[in-house]
């Protein structure tokens, strides 16, 4: 019996020890003399008792057997994956590679761009060769000399003698008859003054 | 058959040789042997598991994740495996540290998300829960969701190492010595541990008016 039970207990024992008791099975002396000790230890012992079985009910209540045979072939099937080797899949590319047959051509993308440049650079040399060695085309005519020289500008008062002449100059034959009979513009403008 | 096959054999023995047969197998490249040995192993410790992870993450989710993962690493690492440990050791170890990850990781988690959806009794439900359709009456069942809410509430109100060695000493029904071996704690530190786990618990739940000061005394014996 520890000191601290007798001083502080009156020789009873302390929880701790009744503790240790029933964990390690040494049973003290002083239980076999004291009903009220060994009432708190079967007290204690059933309290751990209820315990762990209201524990072990509460998670098996948790995992019935149907979820462990479940959580079991998880397990196996998990396991089964791990030791399959991984699968590779063949990349597009593999394809794409197969041997080309004889009437199929393939040309070098940069052989394009080249070809471009080279037709760019003969094309601007030929034409300054084109252009020195053609010879010279006459001017183009110049403008008619018979045309008047005058024109009138934009708001000013027509002619009327420029206008006659202009008209008797260009009218066909047979469209005399109808101008000797339609009043001439110029005899109203001298009859009006 | 040969005598030895006759001859009984421990449950240490027979765990050990099936380990060093899933280890030849797995070297002959006789996977599915070695899968197949290995299911007893899986068979034999499985309900111990997911009772200790079940108290210790207090979630049948999260439970049933840590006891798949923790057999999976253990077939994974069935090399390192030495047979002078009873294989439900070793294995525990690996279990608790996948507990312990997976609590660290709650807890980084819950700092960041909105608390969970509760029940009308403040619980958090897992869907994954299993309800028996037959057995108990409703109310029977009732009063005993709110026994282990109780107990499993007084259960994670201890410090994680009084906890996880009250699991193994008491639930679980291991020894200091196991205990020790599989926490890699001290066989004195372990039965301190347990001491305090059980006085605090009847703290908690003998008489829960005197909560607060079983809190206070325990905090002062956790230091």
């Amino acid at each position: 019996m520890r000191i601290a039970d007798v001083l502080f207990r009156q020789g009873h024992l302390s929880d701790e020890t009744l503790t240790a008791v029933l964990l390690d099975g040494d049973r003290p002396a002083h239980l076999n003399r004291c009903d009220r000790c060994s009432g708190r230890l079967r007290e204690l012992g059933r309290w751990l008792d209820d315990l762990r079985s209201e524990a072990l009910a509460a998670a098996d209540e948790a995992f019935p057997p149907e979820r462990l045979a479940l959580q079991q072939a998880q397990i196996l099937r998990r396991l089964e994956q791990l030791d399959e080797p991984s699968r590779v899949i063949a990349f597009p590319a593999h394809v794409a590679a197969a041997p080309r047959t004889d009437t199929e051509r393939r040309v070098a993308p940069a052989w394009v761009g080249v070809a471009a440049a080279a037709g760019l650079v003969m094309g601007l040399i030929g034409g300054q060769v084109w252009a020195t060695l053609e010879p010279q085309r006459p001017a183009p005519p110049a403008v008619q000399a018979d045309q008047p020289e005058t024109m009138t500008p934009p708001g000013q008062p027509v002619n009327a003698e420029l206008l006659d002449y202009d008209f008797e100059r260009h009218v066909p034959d047979a469209l005399v008859f109808f101008d000797e009979i339609t009043p001439a513009l110029t005899q109203g403008q001298y009859a009006a003054r | 058959m040969t005598e030895q096959d006759q001859t009984p054999v421990s449950a240490r023995e027979a765990d050990a040789r099936v380990a060093i047969d899933i280890r030849a197998f797995q070297a002959e490249g006789r996977h599915d042997a070695a899968r197949e040995r290995y299911g007893e192993l899986v068979a034999r410790y499985q309900r111990r598991a997911v009772r200790i992870a079940y108290h210790y993450l207090r979630n049948a989710a999260d439970a049933d994740e840590a006891v798949q993962d923790a057999f999976i690493k253990a077939y994974m690492h069935i090399g390192t495996f030495r047979e002078d440990l009873p294989f439900e050791v070793w294995f525990t170890r690996i279990l608790i540290n996948g507990c312990l990850d997976r609590i660290k990781a709650r807890r980084r988690r819950e700092r960041w998300l909105a608390p969970p959806m509760l029940d009308a009794a403040g619980v958090e439900r897992d869907p994954a829960e299993y309800v028996p359709s037959r057995g108990p009456s409703p109310e029977d069942l009732v009063l005993a969701d709110e026994r282990h809410n109780r107990l499993m509430d007084a259960v994670a109100e201890l410090p994680e190492r009084q906890r996880m060695v009250f699991m193994l000493s008491h639930i679980d029904g291991r020894t200091s010595r196991e205990v020790s071996a599989m926490t890699g704690l001290n066989e004195s530190t372990v039965r301190v541990h347990l001491f305090r786990a059980i006085r605090r618990l009847r703290g908690l739940l003998v008489a829960p008016t005197v909560k607060g000061t079983v809190a206070g005394r325990s905090k002062r014996a956790n230091r």
